[in-house]
């Protein structure tokens, strides 16, 4: 069973190919990212205006910067509280999703009679007990974790469990004849061998954390780029929906970015980094 | 090897710990001063001037000064007042309407309206002056979207009133957007007066216009209704008066300086349109202010209308059994507010 | 990766153990505590509520399916054409690469009310919804298969004076077809949680459209009966496509 695994492996394999050639420095990253910026603001304002799209469809991006700039508490305030939702949701859900991983692993009867439920657990839409989760967790910051939690949990345990499967026997049987313990064997072989494998997974779930806050935002709450998605979309505001959608980019991409760099420093082993 | 674990722990439990006090700012301040009761009220839809009132009565300190620590939770897509009400999630709901809370009690939920805040129906139906639905039996063949959350039942009853079956008109569920009315790929459009009209309004002029209104039609439809639970009329019937003084003042305030009021609410939703809040809260007064509300007040039950309602729903199928009127709509909470204090 | 899987017969009793109890638990704590429906209804209910309203639920299952397999063909072809333009055409890879990123940077129910407002409320926008979750992930999985190819392989098929299109079609796409097929069979989940979501925002019918009805009628039984039913069709859509895989892949 690998909904998420699989998934997963395959962001990696992209994610190594999007990387460019080796380049001297953080500063040609930097203007490489900044000029693939300004192309791409240019080519937006310039065909809006080139092809007369009509501002229902895609408004110019200089005026959703410059609502956005009439507004900017909004905006901060919103990025802020899905950003803190999407965090707590993630770190429940990475820390959730590799001890159950791990016990899996340990357990096999466990894992037979829990996994199945696992995974028909992630065919129900979250939406769709929202209404529950607020019933259960109030209107609390909690009840959004919670969501991003239940979306990011699973691809973690999967991970784990494979990455964990993919010790060698044989390592783990010297070690044994060295007199290593359990704890032992877990955090100096098996843990490392299985990191890459968890960095994989969880990549994927800062992306999903992040869906899980912005739907949770959707179940009656004032702040939240959720919350301006929403509001944007019923008032048919269309300059808002994409002021909420350029935060809720900036969110995915940063996140994405320093989940992605954690994994670089600490999985710097890896043979696929 | 405990250490960092242990570390990392203290990490996760102050980050949840920040993030429950961040969930409650209001718990925090509360704790000092003298102890206010906590109580919650959840709105039918999401900020705007329909809400005006409690919003400003939230921001001046009325519900303070009655001593209500009170937290006002929007509502969503996905969200029913009547629900989060009966299961103690929420102390105070502002739900749908009579047709919400005659559902509602007709399932077994435990809520009770204390007031009703649009005295007569707040939807219309509308059609462009020049096209082919010149009367009600011009809607027979035609395309009418409408909100299967309630306008629905309305628009049935309009019909049938004529003599015309729901089969006869292509009834749809209305999206999110008027632009299919505006485009023209439909006939009829349900609009309320405070939102949708206005939109449509901003794109095509206002004599261009045709609407239908169910009070022509014999069809009052009161909505914007005030709820509690059974066990919170019973048991604080003092915290539900004190919660009605304070909304009352807040309402006449916001009546007595609009723009101040839609200052409240934009400080609570930014991105929201002035221009469209400000004709809102006009449209929302003269909504609340119509029929009885003139001579008893805001937030007034008039029982002629919950028993026309009553009886429109049962005869529609909306709710499956005659319902006990009084134990569903208590009038005493408002009526213990002296009368002055009702009206604007 | 079949690791996971539970082989034996030992493991498919412990999984339906699991599920008994799961059930059973559930059942004693919404009979016991006599929680409402509107808190949590029991199993046997559900069950029952789906019997009861299988008419309706069924009508509405297919048209939601409708909708995710439709967008999720088109979110296939999409991805797997894309991917192999880029193999075809490196000089693509330098535009489409980055787009399809940032495009993906946003999370799929960010765009729904956007996709709304451009495409009505109809089964468009929920097919357009779901290709797009679908396109990215095969159009990933694909591109990873493709560039999988050992270039010794590639070099020798030169040497015996193979074009680009007959090294695509003999090497490089069997050689990504494990990976691709799995890109597919992930997507498979998510396009039906996709429509549904985009129903409940707006819709003429399907599952997510019966969930927000239920909801506004206070029928908390239908909303589970729903919620089950859309499990059930996304575990069948999941296995039909494993399926396809297992068959296709025959040699692993």
């Amino acid at each position: 069973m690998s909904i998420g695994s699989t998934a997963s492996l395959v962001e990696d394999k992209a994610a190594a190919g999007l990387r460019p050639g080796r380049l001297p420095g953080w500063m040609r990253k930097t203007a490489r990212l900044l000029l693939g910026l300004a192309v791409t603001a240019l080519l937006w304002e310039g065909s809006v205006q080139l092809f007369g799209i009509r501002p229902a469809y895609l408004p110019r991006l200089s005026a959703i910067l410059a609502a956005m700039a009439a507004t900017p508490r909004a905006y901060l305030d919103g990025f802020l509280r899905t950003l803190a939702e999407t965090l707590i949701g993630f770190a429940a859900g990475g820390a959730f999703g590799v001890l159950i991983g791990i016990a899996f692993f340990r357990l096999r009867a466990l894992r037979e009679m829990i996994f199945p439920i696992f995974v028909v657990s992630q065919t129900i839409p979250v939406i769709a007990f929202g209404a529950l989760v607020v019933l259960w967790f109030g209107n609390t910051l909690l009840a959004k974790a919670v969501i991003a939690f239940y979306l990011t949990f699973f691809p973690v345990t999967v991970n784990t469990l494979l990455g964990l499967e993919t010790v060698d026997p044989k390592l783990v049987a010297l070690m044994k004849s060295f007199g290593a313990s359990n704890r032992q064997l877990l955090l100096r072989l098996q843990l490392p061998t299985a990191l890459p494998h968890i960095f994989v997974a969880l990549r994927l779930a800062s992306s999903l954390s992040l869906v899980g806050a912005i739907v949770g935002e959707w179940f009656g709450d004032t702040t939240g780029i959720g919350v301006l998605l929403l509001q944007a979309m019923y008032t048919e505001n269309v300059v808002a929906l994409w002021g909420a959608l350029l935060a809720a980019a900036l969110l995915g991409t940063g996140f994405y970015a320093v989940v992605a760099a954690a994994e670089r420093r600490l999985v710097f082993w890896s043979a696929e980094q | 090897m405990f250490k960092p674990t242990l570390s990392r722990r203290h990490a996760l439990a102050a980050v949840a710990a920040v993030a429950l006090t961040a969930g409650f700012p209001a718990a925090s301040v509360s704790a000092a001063a003298e102890p206010l009761a906590k109580a919650s009220l959840r709105l039918k839809w999401l900020p705007q001037a329909q809400f005006a009132g409690f919003y400003v009565a939230a921001a001046k300190g009325y519900y303070k000064a009655e001593g209500i620590d009170l937290t006002i939770n929007p509502g969503g897509p996905n969200l029913l007042t009547e629900n989060l009400v009966a299961t103690g999630a929420d102390t105070f709901g502002l739900s749908g309407g009579t047709d919400s809370v005659f559902a509602a009690r007709d399932k077994g939920l435990p809520v009770v309206c204390i007031g009703v805040s649009h005295q007569i129906t707040p939807f219309i139906f509308v059609t462009r002056k020049d096209g082919p639905v010149k009367t009600l039996q011009d809607f027979k063949g035609k395309t009418v979207t409408t909100w299967f959350t309630g306008a629905n039942h309305v628009l049935n009853g309009m019909l049938a009133k004529e003599g015309i079956k729901a089969d006869e008109v292509k009834i749809q569920p209305q999206q999110v957007s008027v632009t299919p009315f505006v485009d023209g790929s439909v006939d009829v459009i349900t609009a309320t007066y405070y939102n949708e009209f206005y939109t449509i309004q901003s794109r095509m002029p206002k004599d261009s216009l045709k609407t239908f209104v169910a009070e022509d039609y014999g069809i009052t439809f009161p909505r914007d209704t005030l709820i509690v639970s059974e066990t919170t009329a019973k048991e604080k019937p003092d915290l539900v008066k004190a919660f009605l003084r304070a909304s009352l003042k807040g309402w006449k305030d916001a009546f007595a300086d609009p723009k101040g009021a839609v200052d409240t609410v934009m400080a609570v939703a930014p991105t929201l349109d002035r221009a469209q809040q400000e004709f809102m809260l006009t449209e929302v007064k003269r909504l609340m202010m119509a029929g009885k509300a003139g001579q008893d007040g805001l937030f007034w039950i008039d029982p002629d209308a919950i028993k026309t309602a009553h009886d429109f729903f049962l005869k529609y199928g909306v709710i499956s059994k005659p319902l006990d009127l009084a134990a569903a709509y208590d009038s005493s909470f408002i009526q213990s507010v002296p009368l002055p204090e009702r009206m604007p | 990766m079949s690791a996971a899987l539970p082989s034996s017969s030992l493991a498919v009793q412990r999984g339906v153990l699991g599920a008994v109890l799961l059930v059973l638990c559930w059942e004693g704590l919404a009979r016991g505590l006599h929680l409402p429906s509107y808190v949590l209804p029991a199993v046997s209910d559900i069950l029952a509520g789906v019997w009861s309203k299988r008419a309706l639920l069924s009508e509405a299952a297919g048209y939601t399916l409708l909708e995710a397999l439709v967008g999720y063909g088109l979110g296939c072809l999409v991805g797997i054409g894309l991917a192999v333009a880029i193999t075809m055409l490196p000089v693509l890879r330098t535009v489409i690469l980055p787009a399809a990123t940032a495009i993906n940077a946003v999370p799929v129910v960010g765009y729904s009310p956007l996709i709304l407002l451009w495409f009505g409320i109809g089964v468009v926008s929920k097919m357009v919804m779901v290709a797009m979750a679908v396109s990215f992930t095969v159009f990933l999985s694909t591109l990873a298969g493709l560039d999988r190819v050992d270039r010794r392989a590639v070099d020798l098929m030169r040497s015996f004076g193979a074009g680009r299109l007959s090294i695509l079609w003999r090497l490089r796409l069997p050689t990504a077809l494990p990976l691709l097929l799995a890109g597919m069979r992930v997507s498979t989940v998510r396009s039906v949680i996709i429509a549904i979501i985009t129903e409940m925002l707006g819709a003429y019918g399907g599952l997510g459209w019966v969930i927000y009805q239920a909801v506004l009628q206070i029928d908390f039984v239908q909303v589970w009966s729903a919620i089950f039913v859309a499990s059930a069709a996304s575990l069948s859509f999941f296995g039909l496509i494993g399926l396809l895989e297992r068959k296709i892949l025959f040699w692993k």
